[in-house]
């Protein structure tokens, strides 16, 4: 794909050491979501450069020539240019009118598995514009703010679907996407992100911040402890009281993660300071990117806007997506486990995969892990726990309890991954042994039938 | 607390070097235990000045102006001055009176919910003082054997409350307490520590020496593989003789788990001159430190005496405390798990948790690591494999087999810190991730009955 950035870059730093410090930005930073998009061709506006982001918390582009048009246009002249930076800009876009088709088909056929392969493609896009909307807004919010902002929205596609399917009383399906959405992100991510970098840049080593990913590793263990605990304590059947006692455990547990996961960021904001004062003097302090280099592209108003708008459409989709999840399963004869565990993470985490994929190539591999392992981090210790909370207010009983297979199954990634991690050094085998163990973990959920099939709605 | 201890140094070696070799000493010394009650104050005897502690191999304590007093001294003079530097000297002694109060309670109520907790505060004093009469008298017979004492004596409190319990065929009883005092050692401890020194030194990050905290790891990884075997055979009903095969390979585990700890403390014994040679080659051996700048505070027969004295008295109260368990559960309405496993060790560990927290406050974080590691070290693969061993002797069948949820509990705390403690530096947040997944295991406890309730008298 033929890409203009590389003919401007920011001339206010020196490219190489702005790229670190926001790759060791993005590593720590809060969230797990990138921004690639300004990669792909801009159909539309050829005046328009967008620079190679590197950083979620801001974006970069420069569009001198369109701030002297903004102040000059009517408002329709900024609904129009705004719809074309936001919807036009990004080739996966095309993807987008496969939402309302999936509306209506299930208005005409309400045939499931149409309609689920439908949502799926049709949330892809929406998702990647929320990500980017969110960056957007993370230009005006300050440091912060916009630290939290991408900590909580970095996984927001998942965290509508979950909410939806708990509203649906799916709690097995809750469970699984998940996990899903954390294995797919440890094991394929990353492992596509070592395999392409390592293909690309064969001779030497990748290297990144083995700190930063021991903390994540770290939280993830702990993650897992939260998880292993009520699964054990139900399959030894060793509650006080039988069924209840979990839930009541999961809970409990689930505050002390979002208090850990809170913790958490507040480490991350204070600790960047201090960390990166000596990565890059000149740049000073990592939250001041409002005016050197970088200048949003769309107004705050805008921002917020296009936040909600997105945000109400991947609602509307999930829930058609929700909807036709056991149908699908029914009309393509899988199990929904492996749907729930497979199918939905990956075109949820398609576009993280990519931008992943893409920075690796550029040997910018603190970016690749912080999409990756970040996301993997936010899912487990925040999406997890709130979705238990929010269970626990909406009255739905939905527990930390994800049964024996799935949690060994976590526990072992989360070691294997922390494992390959400690060394610091990313190669084409390692990623090639990660993608490898994903598809070991594909298989066997495509012939594990759940134990639990009473949890979910029969059709 | 007011702390005479800075004002008069040791005057024979610079104070900084002598205290990182009394870290390192202390790291890699074969004790759990502290010393840090001479920073308390000394409510009777102004004119004694008590040194800060900086290795249990050897209190130091100066007290030229004593010495000629000594030869003075009747007998009569001699048993005061002893009682009121052991007895008097500790603000933790004042809950001494607790230990008779709880063995009157006992025979005049019997209300074993009093007696238990009773009994309870009554052994904390009892516990500390035991680890001053110890290396007070580690002074005397030298480095080896004081090694050794140190080695067995450093977890004197729960080898005693177990031997009781063993006795009175409380299996189950046996194996929980001492796995949390694992588990809370691990955790609960190391996570204060790190915590309270993080918070302490937020500016930078503490560094410990990784490689005793390496080898440490592997001791109790092995643990875990010991205790892991017999727990699976049972779990999987696949042993050969259902019932007594894992207890004859419960006891052959033992034999073999003593036998890694002999060579563990042969090994750091020997590797001790040869590691420290190099960090103070004026200090010369680190075991030649009888007349330098330590002196004890009490002769070698009161040394004998206190340690015969504290012991016998440990011993009548944990057979009340051992006698008040099941009765303290029932009047409390809390399983019997959830106070072997949390409340026993909270009390047992005491005095190590404030040593260890104090330590790490003052960035001395090798001392704080070898108490809460060394120590669970000790018990994991000396206390454990011990009591097995003496349940032979005595015809009670303890084994290895802690039950799945336990072994499963121990494992994966065992897993998280030794991943914690991979890269030799600490952090508030480490900390606090540590002590939180304490409180997952602390709530997961409480809600877990147990499933081998034949083990346990029923009252």
């Amino acid at each position: 794909m033929e890409s203009r950035v590389q003919v401007k870059q920011p001339p206010l730093n020196a490219p190489g050491i702005s790229d670190d410090l926001s790759e060791t930005c993005k590593m720590s930073s809060p969230n797990g979501r990138l921004t690639h998009k300004f990669e792909d061709e801009v159909l539309f506006s050829p005046e328009i450069s967008y620079h190679q982001p590197e950083s979620t918390m801001a974006a970069r582009g420069s569009h001198s020539g369109v701030s002297a048009a903004v102040r000059s246009e009517t408002l329709g002249g900024i609904i129009y240019r705004s719809i074309r930076l936001v919807v036009f800009s990004n080739r996966v876009n095309l993807l987008m009118p496969f939402g309302p088709l999936a509306i209506l088909v299930q208005k005409l056929t309400g045939h499931h598995g149409w309609v689920f392969g439908l949502s799926l493609l049709g949330i892809m896009p929406l998702a990647e514009r929320l990500g980017y909307a969110t960056e957007q807004l993370a230009f005006f919010t300050g440091d912060t703010v916009g630290g939290l902002l991408n900590a909580t929205f970095g996984n927001a596609t998942e965290l509508i679907i979950s909410l939806y399917a708990l509203k649906s009383g799916l709690m097995r399906v809750v469970q699984l996407s998940l996990l899903g959405s954390i294995l797919s992100n440890m094991l394929l991510v990353l492992g596509c992100a070592f395999l392409s970098g390592g293909i690309v840049y064969n001779k030497k080593e990748q290297v990144f911040n083995k700190a930063a990913a021991t903390v994540n590793s770290g939280l993830l263990l702990m993650a897992v402890m939260g998880l292993l605990f009520p699964a054990v304590l139900h399959y030894t059947r060793t509650e006080v009281h039988f069924g209840k006692s979990e839930l009541a455990l999961s809970r409990f547990s689930s505050c002390v993660m979002l208090v850990a996961y809170a913790a958490y960021l507040f480490f991350q904001l204070k600790s960047q300071s201090r960390l990166y004062i000596s990565v890059n003097e000149e740049e000073g302090e990592t939250g001041d990117n409002s005016n050197d280099d970088e200048s949003p592209e769309i107004s705050k108003w805008e921002s917020i806007i296009w936040l909600s708008v997105m945000t109400a459409w991947i609602s509307i989709l999930s829930e058609y997506l929700v909807g036709a999840i056991e149908g699908a399963s029914n009309a393509w004869n899988i199990p929904v486990t492996f749907i729930s565990v497979i199918l939905l993470p990956l075109v949820g985490n398609a576009a993280e995969h990519a931008s992943a994929i893409m920075f690796a190539m550029k040997d910018k591999l603190d970016i690749s892990l912080g999409v990756a392992i970040g996301s993997s981090t936010q899912i487990s210790m925040f999406v997890i726990p709130f979705c238990v909370v929010m269970g626990w207010i909406m009255g739905q009983p939905l527990d930390l309890n994800f049964q024996l297979f799935e949690t060994a199954a976590l526990f072992l990634t989360v070691i294997v991954v922390a494992f390959m991690l400690q060394e610091g050094t990313a190669n084409y085998f390692k990623g090639l042994m990660l993608v490898l163990c994903y598809l070991i973990v594909a298989a066997s959920f495509y012939v594990h039938v759940d134990s639990n099939s009473e949890d979910q709605h029969v059709t």
